[in-house]
């Protein structure tokens, strides 16, 4: 079974009216268990449009998307995905282990599973010591390892995160790049990331999807052979570089002028439940 | 919020000096321009007459203080129901909109001669009802943007947990309120105090300190005069300070919400 299917499916915002625009045409995509695939591309190429099509935020215009063999309507309602975005989306009255055990109460959970698990996820994002802080006394870093911990919470198959180290400063991003490696193999969780860093999207994924703006589409898809195991001397070997060149050369055929900034937030549109 | 002893003095001393900077200056302009007491008694005069009239402030203060006090109840009561029914109905939400807006521009005191119409002359009520509309409508505009301005992310967030709206309700929107119901009463508390003796000058019986202030300026007697305007400050003093307390208590860390983000 695949962790994630889409199928021909196209996304139109404010279709039939003159502003219509085509955020996504003709995606197909299968992510199997256990792949880390990344979604690279400018502004306005609808990764972030297809990354919300899987987490059935948003519904696609025609096609199916499929998580885990079932529709993405039902895989929501089941939380077979957990999510992380750019801002950590803390809630500032709560303290980081009830942050963290938010999904679990929603689940059902009883108060000391609960707290146990979200004391073994703080384990795993090695913040076991800030159980009782707020979150507007964490760093931003430590705060996005928090969302991470919730999103993982439940133990779901899937984690879909956008652009989640995006505001982070260069050196804590590559820590939280070595730590996501690390906490999805010690859980054996398939990931899709969507982010324009080349080098991240590279150094984290085992494929990664080049999309091109007007109409959002997928150009390419790059296997990222770097193995299993990678520390910071990836970053610094030969195939990480030429992968890196292939990446950026895919990324250079797609004509990015008179992108508006920002077409995504722009085209924001109220999700039914 | 513990603060250490450094920190509380260095945050007390300069309000401190300015109030006492301020009463000398007051005292000593008295006697040098020698103000006649019908013009402005000097702070001795308005401390011996609070002193020789504390018993009548007392009696007076606990008049207007349980009418700001039932006002304060009662119209947070009704703003937090109606600022639900706000967050749940749209086409209400439209329709209180330019209502609310619309009663911000009349003076809303003149009701009070309308509700003192209504019941009978020594009657409290009118006082409260008049407390209760300003109340309600701080508490309504703030708690109403409280449940509404929740974070996107956390709305998407709860749409992949697949959170019932009840669920989002109790989660999110009521305790992103909790910090603008506070701010609310803070504003609230002293205003429910104001309202509470202004109101008194519309007529009624003459029982609370704003009748005693405009009873003692019509007898001449400015330094007792003065007295309950002291009387007034403590009590608006003592109602913010409880808005404050009950804040520090209910939301964690002590600082709301609103404050941290600047808003």
């Amino acid at each position: 079974m695949n962790a994630v299917e889409v199928r021909g499916v196209s996304k139109v915002f404010n279709a039939g009216r003159p502003n219509a625009v085509e955020a996504l045409v003709g995606i197909d995509l299968t992510i199997e268990p256990g792949e880390f695939v990344s979604l690279i591309g400018p502004s306005g190429c609808g990764k972030s449009t297809q990354l919300r099509l899987i987490a059935n935020l948003t519904e696609p215009t025609s096609g199916e998307v499929l998580v885990n063999g079932k529709p993405a309507r039902a895989a929501r309602l089941d939380q077979d995905y957990g999510m992380a975005f750019q801002q950590a989306g803390l809630f500032d009255w709560r303290s980081v282990t009830k942050n963290v055990e938010l999904p679990l109460e929603l689940k059902g959970w009883d108060r000391a599973r609960r707290r146990q698990r979200a004391l073994e996820m703080l384990e795993l994002v090695k913040l076991s010591e800030f159980a009782d802080h707020f979150p507007w006394q964490l760093s931003g870093g430590m705060q996005q390892r928090v969302a991470i911990a919730r999103a993982l919470a439940a133990h779901p198959p899937l984690l879909l995160m956008d652009e989640p180290f995006g505001a982070l400063d260069e050196m804590t991003r590559e820590h939280m790049q070595v730590e996501l490696l690390r906490i999805c193999g010690q859980t054996s969780t398939t990931v899709v990331f969507v982010t324009h860093s080349i080098p991240e999207a590279v150094y984290l994924s085992t494929r990664v999807v080049v999309m091109s703006p007007r109409p959002g589409r997928i150009t390419d898809v790059i296997d990222v052979d770097l193995g299993t195991h990678r520390d910071v001397e990836t970053r610094e070997a030969d195939a990480f570089f030429k992968k890196v060149t292939e990446v950026r050369e895919a990324l250079r055929g797609i004509d990015t002028t008179g992108i508006e900034p920002d077409i995504e937030q722009a085209l924001e549109e109220p999700v039914e439940g | 919020m513990r603060l250490p002893r450094a920190s509380v003095f260095s945050l007390m001393w300069p309000p401190v000096v300015f109030g006492v900077a301020f009463l000398v200056l007051w005292e000593t302009a008295v006697a040098v321009f020698d103000f006649q007491t019908y013009f402005l008694p000097p702070p001795s005069a308005i401390w011996d007459a609070f002193r020789a009239n504390t018993a009548l402030i007392w009696e007076a203060t606990k008049v207007s203080g349980l009418n700001a006090f039932v006002g304060l109840v009662v119209g947070t009561a009704l703003g937090i129901a109606m600022s639900f029914l706000l967050a749940r109905f749209r086409l209400l939400n439209d329709l209180m909109t330019p209502l609310a807006i619309g009663l911000n521009a009349v003076p809303i005191f003149v009701l009070v001669a309308i509700f003192n119409n209504m019941y009978p002359i020594t009657s409290e009520v009118p006082r409260r009802l008049m407390v209760t509309l300003v109340v309600y409508f701080i508490v309504l505009v703030n708690v109403a943007r409280g449940l509404s301005e929740v974070g996107a992310i956390q709305l998407e967030l709860m749409r992949s947990y697949a959170a019932s709206e009840a669920a989002i309700l109790r989660k999110v929107r009521i305790p992103n309120a909790v910090p603008y119901l506070f701010t609310a009463l803070k504003i609230a508390a002293p205003a429910s105090v104001i309202t509470a003796f202004v109101s008194e000058y519309f007529g009624g019986s003459q029982n609370g300190l704003g009748s005693r202030i405009v009873s003692n300026i019509a007898l001449s007697n400015n330094a007792e005069a003065w007295a309950y305007v002291l009387g007034a400050c403590l009590l608006g003093l003592a109602f913010y300070l409880t808005a404050l307390v009950l804040e520090r208590v209910a939301v964690p860390g002590g600082i709301s919400a609103v404050e941290q983000v600047g808003a």
